[in-house]
This record gives structure tokens, C-alpha cells and sequence, in this order.
């Protein structure tokens, strides 16, 4: 005789996004690449604070404008692997997969949700920078306002997730193995590359190659002897466009999957996102593009 | 009283590069278990993945359940009803049996954890893949992780299941276990059974399709396609070259499969697998018995 399942009448979509975002975000949190990133990444921390606690000048210069490298490195390009490889792992299942009501839409944003698991991790690691900066201020400290440099740290978490959330849009639209090593080369390529603007005299032309990209570093030397400066632009609409940068991923993401309505619903809104995405970025490349003077020290 | 038609198949036609896998197929279904046999390119494993709405026909109506998956919401609908186990299928590395299953379950929507777990388990045991549940996928055998393929088919007794060669890689005392779990599914679903395996549609079925080269050749209950053979194949001494099919079975005897009695032969009763060497004649020995 069969055997009758008791089941619910079928929950709402966002039940199951809640439910499948967990299991993901579980996935994500279990994943080598990001273990030995987070281990990594507090070994750069105890390094930094062993730098601190003997008063070295450099590691407080790292700890208050230049550390968001720690967390885009570790977390963000690594994670456009793990982004990458959890989004295509489940391909192996296809069509068993695709045969499920839970759309592609839907599976699609439990990985994007996902993605803040290394936010989590970045947000842990932004509270150990204020915690440092309050137990070891140093003399850089007061040269950037506070709120330019609550955007410039915050940065550092915004990186942390936009980095898997490339690698989940990578995954969706691509199918060829390496696509993932390819995606973060071209990120940190395109980071090196706005460094030039960093090389130019103080402009908002050189401000904008500096801050187009999604990882920026703030902090620039014209020699190793020289002083070091903070680079001009705003931090804070810096910060809005790369949180929107992330949005614009996400979108694109889940484009990938949905059709009819739904689709066109999301369009509209990855188009608003990538307006919004510009114009954030020339009011950051807008503000003054003078250079703040860190004396080396 | 007619049981209730669940998957009505209009015309369904699908091309890919210019060669036809399925042309104007016109196929309905109602509950219980149906075999689809054909050889290698007749269409039958397109034809599941149409079912299985992961595949658009180029023409023709699909309606399953009563419904026509053509909007995200009657898709949806059609999905919590479904199940299907592809002819492939792959297995995220780092998943376990239970694993691989349990996020099955939340893309169908188990979202409650406790009644979710029951359920895996009550299919992995179904299965016979309780005990090796907690292994990973990938350390499984060839036969082990078909049944987690097919484990994750069975989640909610869907009404309407679609198995690609099942029992491909069991081993017999599993194939036998499998039958059972599937003849049970088959009292209150439509199963869809494509497999190349004739015995276990003789064994399941009792209603069989056979494919070739995108169109319809028998349609028709199990025993019905035996009979074509009835009075065609027999036992002699030795092997007929005007037989359709010929081999030297266990006894010494060989089983000549063909239109004509070989001199000093005797008739016997023909099996599924004769008819279909029949039915599908030099196509089905260069396909499936050459193979």
C-alpha cells in the first residue's frame, strides 16, 4: 500500500527562498577556499595588531585607510570563486534541479544571500578596526573625517560580498570551466588598472579611473620615502556606488533565469541600478580631488 | 471508471539541428506505470524532459496535471507534482547522500526542517541507502547513486513521476527492491518508465510505448506486444540466418527469433524483449543488442 506524505499545503516563495538562502549561506560558510581565506585573513590581523602594539607607524597607517585590501582579497576575490563554484556545483544535478518549483529566480537569490556570509565575516573584521584604532590611536587618525573614513572602512565589507556576488553572476552566465579564475583575474586587473588614477595629478579625470573600480585602495605614495596621501573623491558616494555595483550583480545574476514578467520586472530594475551605479560614481569622482597629506611617521 | 487523464500530448514535435527526435507525437497518459522503450536517438528520453518541463517543444500542446505550464505559476504548480530522475546526473562533490537529497527537498519546497528530514529519510530508506546516507555522493558506487537520483524522485510521492533508466547499474537483488518501491509509486501516479531494459517493463509495466525515430511505433498494454510475437520464435539446434535474431542460450539451444520456423525447431513463448526485436527489427539489433 502507499504510503501517504503529510504535507503542507506549498509555502509561500519566500519560505522557500528563507529555507534554500540557509543552506546556501551553510554551503558558503563550509567552503575551503573561504576557511582558509578567513585564517588567512586573521593571520594578516594579528600581524597588523602585533604592528600596532609595538607602535610601528606603517601598520597604523594600514589599519586606518589602506586595510580594506585585507578583506577585499581574502573575502572578495576568493569568494568570486566560491560564488562561482556554488553556483555551478549544482549544475551537475541540471535538470533534476530545474525540474524543482523552486525557479532559477528563487535559487538564485539564496545564493546572492549567501554571499553576506563573508559580509558577516568583513563586519567582524570592521569592528576590530574601531576597536584598534580606540586602543591604539594613531597620528594618522584625525587627518580623514570620520565619516570618509566609516565609508572607506565600510568599503571593505562591501567588497567582501560584492566579490562572491560576481562570482554567482559569472556562474549563471557562463558555462566553461576556469570561468571563475578568469572572472577574478579581470576584477583585480580592473583594480590595478584604476590605480593609474592614483599616478595622475590630483584631478577629477584621475579620481574617476582611480574610483571606477569595485576594489580601490585610498592610500598612495609618490615614493617609498615620500609622504603618503589619501586620494581624493568622496568615500561616501564611493561606498554607494560599489553597494550598488553589488546590487547591479545580483540583478544581473538572476536575469539570467527569469522569464516572462518576471523578467522584465527585473531588467527595469538592473537598469535603475546601473543609472544609479554612474551617477554615485561621478559624485565620488565630483568631490574635491585634492589629495590629504598622511606624513610618514 | 477511466482514471484521470494526467499528461495529454498533443503534437509534439522537437528538432535539433535539423534532425527530428520527436515528430507530432499525440501520447496521453493516466496513472500507473508505463514503459517507453525504443533504441538509442528514438526520442524517449526528449520526450521525458518535455514532460519534465525542462524542455520547450518546437510544436504542440503539453498539458499535465490539467494544466498548461506556459505561465511561472502554472509551472510551479505542474513542479510540486512532479518528480524526475534525468538519464544523467551529476552530484555537487562535497554532498552526502542525505545532503544531495535534503536540498532536493527545499527546492521543492520542504521548508519545515523535521518533517523535511523525515522525508529524505523515508525515501533514502525506500531506496535501500539508509545506511550509506552519511557518505558522500562521489564515494558511492555506479548503482548507489542512481538510487539517490531516483531518491530524490520519490520526495512527496509525486503524481506524476518520470524515471530515465532507473535501474541502469543496480544490481538484480536492488533492481527487484526498486520494482517494489516503484510498483507501489505506480498505484496512485502516472510513472513514465524509460529504460532499455525490457524485463523490468515485462516485470512493472502495464502499458508500453515503444519509440523509434521520433514517432509512436506500439502503443499499447504489455501482453498486446508480446502477442505480436506469439508463434515467431523458437528453439532449434542451431542458429537460423534468416532470423531476425539469433543466439545460443544456456540450455545449447538456440533461440531464433524470426519470421520463418528453422528445420527441426520448436516453438516456444515469446518474450518482450523477441517482440520488440520484431517490432523495431534491424534497428533494435544494431542498437540495442549489438550494444
Amino acid at each position: 500500500m502507499t504510503t501517504l506524505v503529510q504535507r503542507a499545503e506549498a509555502p509561500a516563495r519566500d519560505a522557500t527562498l528563507r529555507t534554500l538562502a540557509g543552506v546556501e549561506a551553510r554551503r558558503y560558510a563550509r567552503h575551503p577556499l573561504f576557511l582558509i581565506g578567513v585564517a588567512l585573513m586573521v593571520l594578516v590581523e594579528v600581524s597588523i595588531a602585533n604592528g600596532l602594539a609595538s607602535g610601528t607607524g606603517d601598520a597604523q597607517l594600514l589599519l586606518v585607510s589602506d586595510g580594506t585590501t585585507v578583506p577585499a582579497f581574502f573575502l572578495g576575490v576568493l569568494g568570486v570563486f566560491v560564488g562561482y563554484r556554488l553556483t555551478r556545483s549544482m549544475a551537475r544535478a541540471g535538470e533534476a534541479v530545474e525540474a524543482s518549483p523552486a525557479d532559477g529566480v528563487t535559487r538564485t537569490a539564496a545564493l546572492c544571500l549567501a554571499c553576506l556570509v563573508p559580509g558577516a565575516v568583513a563586519m567582524v573584521w570592521l569592528a576590530w578596526n574601531y576597536v584598534a584604532m580606540a586602543v591604539w590611536p594613531g597620528p594618522y587618525s584625525g587627518a580623514i573625517s570620520s565619516t570618509n573614513h566609516a565609508a572607506m572602512l565600510s568599503a571593505g565589507v562591501v567588497y567582501a560580498v560584492g566579490g562572491p556576488l560576481f562570482g554567482v553572476m559569472v556562474g549563471r552566465w557562463t558555462r566553461f570551466p576556469g570561468a571563475g579564475l578568469v572572472a577574478s583575474v579581470v576584477l583585480v586587473g580592473w583594480a590595478l588598472l584604476s590605480t593609474s588614477g592614483l599616478l595622475m595629478s590630483p584631478s577629477r579625470i584621475g579620481t574617476l579611473v582611480h574610483l571606477n573600480a569595485p576594489f580601490t585602495t585610498w592610500v598612495s605614495s609618490d615614493s617609498p620615502t615620500a609622504a603618503s596621501w589619501v586620494a581624493g573623491g568622496s568615500p561616501v558616494w564611493y561606498l554607494v556606488y560599489v553597494t550598488l555595483l553589488c546590487g547591479v550583480g545580483a540583478s544581473a545574476a538572476m536575469l539570467h533565469e527569469a522569464w516572462g514578467a518576471q523578467r522584465s520586472r527585473l531588467v527595469r530594475i538592473w537598469a535603475v541600478l546601473v543609472v544609479l551605479a554612474l551617477v554615485s560614481l561621478a559624485l565620488a569622482a565630483a568631490s574635491d580631488p585634492a589629495r590629504i597629506l598622511l606624513p610618514r611617521g | 471508471m477511466t482514471a484521470a487523464t494526467t499528461v495529454e500530448l498533443t503534437g509534439i514535435t522537437k528538432k535539433y539541428r535539423g534532425t527530428t527526435a520527436l515528430d507530432a507525437i499525440d501520447l496521453a497518459f493516466q496513472p500507473g506505470i508505463t514503459g517507453l522503450l525504443g533504441p538509442n536517438g528514438a526520442g524517449k528520453t526528449t520526450l521525458l524532459r518535455i514532460i519534465a518541463t525542462v524542455l520547450s517543444p518546437d510544436a504542440g500542446e503539453v498539458r499535465l496535471l490539467g494544466r498548461t505550464p506556459a505561465t511561472p505559476d502554472e509551472l510551479a504548480q505542474v513542479r510540486r507534482q512532479l518528480g524526475y530522475q534525468p538519464q544523467e546526473m551529476g552530484f555537487p562533490r562535497a554532498f552526502t547522500g542525505f545532503g544531495f537529497v535534503d536540498y532536493m527537498a527545499v527546492l521543492k519546497e520542504w521548508t519545515a526542517r523535521a518533517p523535511r528530514h523525515n522525508e529524505v529519510r523515508r525515501v533514502l530508506d525506500l531506496v535501500d541507502l539508509g545506511e550509506v546516507a552519511t557518505k558522500r555522493v562521489r564515494t558511492l558506487s555506479g548503482g548507489q547513486r542512481r538510487r539517490v537520483a531516483l531518491a530524490q524522485a520519490l520526495l512527496g510521492d509525486p503524481h506524476l513521476m518520470l524515471l530515465d533508466e532507473p535501474t541502469t547499474g543496480v544490481d538484480p537483488e536492488q533492481r527487484v527492491s526498486l520494482r517494489q518501491v516503484l510498483s507501489r509509486a505506480g498505484e496512485r501516479s502516472t510513472v513514465l518508465l524509460s529504460t532499455h531494459q525490457t524485463e523490468d517493463v515485462a516485470a512493472l509495466c502495464d502499458r508500453v510505448v515503444v519509440l523509434d525515430q521520433g514517432r509512436v511505433r506500439f502503443d499499447g498494454a504489455v501482453q498486446d506486444l508480446v502477442a505480436t510475437a506469439a508463434g515467431r520464435v523458437w528453439l532449434a539446434d542451431a542458429p537460423d540466418p534468416a532470423a531476425r535474431a539469433s543466439w545460443r542460450t544456456g540450455t545449447g539451444k538456440h533461440r531464433n527469433v524470426g519470421e520463418v520456423a528453422p528445420s527441426g525447431s520448436e516453438r516456444t513463448e515469446p518474450t518482450l524483449e523477441d517482440a520488440y526485436l520484431l517490432l523495431l527489427g534491424d534497428r533494435a539489433l544494431t542498437t540495442e543488442v549489438a550494444a
